[in-house]
């Protein structure tokens, strides 16, 4: 069990050792396998400033020059803080730069209204080529970082700040290229669709209630959903999408539009548990955070039993 | 500068306005003043030439490259370009028609153009990536960046003059064109920019001020630009916005305004003059 972020760079470390092309930068944020990446392959790394403006136009500057640049920073500044830069120039330009946010959604627990990112899959998801990624666990971050280098993309990779225990991986292959994963009974009627440290609650809930019919899907890939995906959620009567994302824009609100687009949506019900419009800000933990919103193992249980 | 040296890059400025000028009234489209104010150094730029480039081969591996950072005046790089065989003339015909190669703004699938620009603040950001990306490859290379003056009010420009100064970037090459003038009136009365001279000074950049307008001043900074390789260096060229055409000179109003047929010709007829420039 590692964290993450050292998952993923570590992973990135030894693809970076073979492939020069690969240029690490970070707007003053770290982690542990940075710093080995940082002495060991000081070339390809370099601190921007805490500048996220000028990461991302000097990222595009590589990019265009052929390289393949990773951005690194805390996930409520990452986009938020370059969002035009990211929109006028990268996007725009639909260069292969992989941005790497780490502590999305209510991560930063105890930091509150500034370092709160409740809104960070909207506003990467409406950008033009980009793709949307989250990670639920160490493994799942550590292949990420191979999939995604294989082929550099426009994409946003959100990474949760704690440690997480590392979850089933069966195919990975299948995970990856889908762009999520089943736990429980797949033909259940019931599914509850989550990603990050939600997805473990979830399964805990799920797994607290042997006897409901309900199966929980790890959503990794959040844009462009699969179709896989889309067809594995047709089968179920009630889907429940749970996240620490304001309601307009997030998971849930993605996946009623692609099953809405499919023609899908008439036979089945459809509760969104997230943050709602204005919610108030109160210190206190992770866990409390989710009691106070709505988000809580027991406001899932009640959801289901419903 | 040798006189001939000086009425060669006359001649060139001239024509390269009146193309300009033919181009932007024909589609009532584009930003007349802010592509005059930075001609006379563009045309000492490249027909100096300073920077290296081929003629016909916009993608030439050892060129050096160009950013007009202030993107609403990156049109007038087209009659340049068309001038030095990157796309076929007939497009300046065609600037901004649907199935035309040339937009309002600088859009990187035309040859030449190095990468969007059009929003404000980011042309230095990318010198940046540039630049360190030649260095890793062993390439040297210069790499030019047009900024305006309104553009300093932009906080990314301050992130990338801080990080070029402290990577001491010495290929970066900026040019500001400081006018004086944004949308709405002058800068110094609106919000002041001050002494920009002492302020890229304070942020560790090697610091040229002349006239933009005088060609020999012009090649004479490029020259010495060239020379200075511990800092970045910015060329502070103060300029009047509309260079060339006296109702437009120094006049905000006329940013995206396009003449009249009346006024049309009266300017036509000002450029033709030989002391209009």
């Amino acid at each position: 069990m590692a964290l993450m972020r050292d998952a993923f760079i570590d992973e990135l470390f030894e693809q970076a050792k073979a492939d020069k092309k690969i240029i690490f930068i970070s707007a003053d944020f770290g982690a542990a396998a940075l710093d080995k990446f940082r002495e060991e392959l000081s070339e390809q790394f370099i601190h921007a400033g805490i500048s996220e403006q000028n990461m991302v136009d000097m990222g595009a500057g590589f990019a265009i020059s052929g390289k393949k640049p990773v951005l690194y920073a805390m996930a409520p500044f990452l986009l938020h803080r370059a969002y035009e830069q990211i929109k006028s120039v990268v996007s725009a330009m639909n260069l292969p730069v992989t941005f790497v946010s780490v502590g999305c959604g209510l991560g930063y627990d105890h930091a509150t209204f500034t370092h709160f990112t409740p809104e960070d899959v909207a506003i990467a998801k409406c950008l033009s080529h980009m793709e949307v990624w989250t990670c639920s666990d160490s493994v799942i971050a550590a292949e990420l970082s191979r999939h995604v280098m294989k082929l550099p993309k426009l994409r946003y990779i959100r990474l949760e700040r704690n440690f997480m225990p590392d979850l089933e991986l069966v195919d990975c292959q299948k995970t990856l290229t889908e762009g999520f994963r089943d736990f429980g009974k797949i033909n259940a009627k019931t599914c509850i669709v989550s990603s990050g440290y939600l997805t473990h609650k979830a399964i805990k809930v799920m797994k607290s209630h042997p006897e409901l019919d309900v199966s929980v899907v790890d959503l990794i890939r959040i844009k462009p959903l699969s179709n896989q995906l889309i067809t594995r959620l047709n089968s179920c009567k009630k889907i429940i999408t749970l996240e620490e994302q304001l309601l307009e824009g997030g998971i849930g609100s993605g996946i009623i539009e692609a099953l809405s687009d499919k023609g899908m949506l008439a036979d089945k019900k459809i509760k969104r548990m997230g943050l709602l419009d204005g919610f108030d800000v109160f210190n206190g933990d992770r866990d409390y955070l989710h009691e106070s919103y709505g988000l809580s193992e027991k406001a899932l249980e009640q959801v289901l039993l419903e | 500068m040798e006189a001939n040296k000086i009425e060669f890059f006359r001649t060139k400025a001239k024509s390269i306005r009146y193309q300009l000028l033919q181009m932007l009234y024909e589609q009532k489209a584009g930003h007349i003043p802010s592509c005059y104010s930075m001609l006379d150094f563009l045309t000492v730029l490249f027909y100096g030439p300073h920077i290296r480039f081929e003629k016909g081969n916009p993608g030439f591996s050892n060129r050096d490259k160009l950013i007009i950072s202030k993107g609403h005046a990156a049109m007038a790089l087209y009659p340049i370009f068309a001038d030095l065989d990157y796309f076929d003339s007939n497009e300046l015909k065609k600037f901004t028609q649907p199935g035309g190669l040339l937009g309002l703004y600088a859009d990187y699938r035309v040859p030449g153009i190095e990468g969007i620009s059009g929003s404000l603040g980011h042309g230095i950001g990318m010198a940046t990536g540039f630049i360190l990306s030649d260095r890793m490859d062993k390439i040297k290379r210069d790499v030019y960046v047009v900024i305006g003056d309104g553009e300093c009010y932009e906080g990314s420009i301050w992130e990338a003059a801080i990080f070029a100064a402290a990577h001491k970037l010495h290929e970066m090459k900026v040019i500001l064109d400081r006018n004086e003038l944004c949308i709405l009136g002058k800068t110094e009365e609106l919000v002041a920019l001050g002494d920009l001279q002492a302020k890229w000074s304070a942020f560790g950049w090697n610091v040229i001020a002349i006239d933009g307008h005088d060609y020999s001043a012009v090649d004479k900074a490029l020259l010495e630009s060239k020379s200075c390789i511990t800092k970045p260096t910015i060329i502070i060229a103060n300029t009047t916005k509309g260079k060339g055409i006296s109702f437009m000179e120094g006049n905000a109003s006329w940013h995206n305004k396009i003449p009249t047929q009346d006024l049309f010709e009266r300017a036509f007829a000002e450029l033709s003059q030989e002391e209009a420039i």
